[in-house]
């Protein structure tokens, strides 16, 4: 069997630019964005607003829907914490397709 | 010497997609009917009348508006229908919480259910369809709500403290979301349309309506059309540095 394309393709490089270009972070650059550090408050200090845009940009490019404010806390925790929750939320999408 | 203006823009919402709710018939269908001359694609819903939502659609002579039957207090129900707007379209661009509905009575012989199904469909109502559009508008960084309160909402009215505390909790709604989601071009406004000459007011008694008047400084009631002008003015790109307001329609009653 293949290999799901979010396991092959880099994630982790996929959600900076993905992020970076979301919210038009001009003095960030993608490569700069490291993979444990929080996105909001500290680390790269992005606010509520900015989550609102990650929310629906995240669901469009990855079809994963992140539909409360908790969920959003625990995915969006790092980019690291940002990539275990596509990974997961995908397989477990693809297994309930599979089912239904 | 008056700026000669060169050029006039009657298109302004060509490629745009517009939903007003209970859009059939007054108000609603004017500010419907507007957008339709100007470009827009117009999806209205109304909640029952479907004898009215015909009427609406002959009036329209073969302009395209699709009109769906929908509560739009109903979570699920509007659920489908924008999912079926975002489906068809790809995008939603513009929101008139126009739907509303009165129960008029003293707050002393006021029933639960009276007060109870004027905030579900003016307060609640408004609060689902601006959330679900909020997506489809944050996709584009580009939106418009524009929410229909009352002149109750500011200055009170005997019979309609329901109404007024829906319609008032309304424009508060429409101040909190605009500071949300400023930042992302999303602008959110309400309009307070006075006495308007509609279905509703011509079956005021004379005496009431003579009243009415009396107290408007213009000495006479407002036409549909003078509150859709408003609206498609906060729709429109002339309106991009507008949110959290609310403007008054009323000839001066406020």
């Amino acid at each position: 069997m293949q290999t799901p394309l979010l396991e092959r393709i880099d994630l982790l490089a996929n959600l900076k630019e993905l992020i970076v270009r979301t919210l038009r972070l001009e003095d960030v650059s993608p490569d700069e964005i490291v993979d444990s550090e929080p996105l909001f408050g500290e680390g790269l200090g992005l606010d509520s607003i900015d989550a609102l845009e990650l929310v629906v940009a995240i669901e469009r490019e990855y079809q994963v829907e992140i539909p409360d404010a908790e969920v959003g806390r625990r995915a969006f925790a790092s980019v690291s914490a940002l990539r275990d929750f596509v990974l997961e939320k995908s397989s477990a999408q693809k297994a309930s397709d599979a089912v239904g | 010497m008056f700026p000669r203006i060169e050029k006039f823009d009657f298109m302004r919402f060509k490629g745009r997609v517009a939903l007003i709710t209970g859009g059939i018939r007054g108000i609603g269908s004017a500010i419907g009917k507007r957008f339709l001359q100007e470009g827009a694609q117009v999806v209205v819903t109304y909640f029952q009348d479907q004898d009215q939502a015909r009427k609406f659609q002959d009036e329209l002579g073969g302009a395209k508006a699709q009109v769906h039957q929908a509560d739009a207090s109903d979570f699920d129900q509007m659920k489908a229908l924008f999912d079926q707007i975002l489906a068809q379209f790809g995008r939603l661009d513009i929101l008139v919480n126009n739907a509303g509905i009165r129960r008029d009575n003293l707050v002393m012989f006021m029933s639960d259910a009276e007060w109870h199904d004027v905030l579900r469909v003016n307060l609640q109502g408004t609060f689902i369809c601006s959330k679900l559009a909020l997506k489809p508008m944050i996709a584009h960084r580009w939106g418009r709500m524009i929410n229909i309160v009352s002149p109750s909402s500011i200055m009170g009215r005997e019979g309609q403290a329901n109404y007024a505390a829906a319609k008032g909790g309304v424009a508060s709604f429409t101040r909190s979301l605009a500071r949300e989601v400023g930042k992302i071009g999303i602008t959110v406004n309400a309009v307070s349309p006075g006495v308007i000459e509609t279905d509703m007011t011509r079956s005021l008694p004379a005496k009431t309506l003579s009243e009415l008047k009396q107290s408007i400084p213009m000495g006479h009631f407002g036409q549909p059309e003078d509150v859709s002008g408003t609206v498609l003015f906060l729709a429109s790109e002339e309106a991009s540095y507008i949110t959290g307001q609310v403007i008054s329609v009323d000839g001066g009653l406020t």
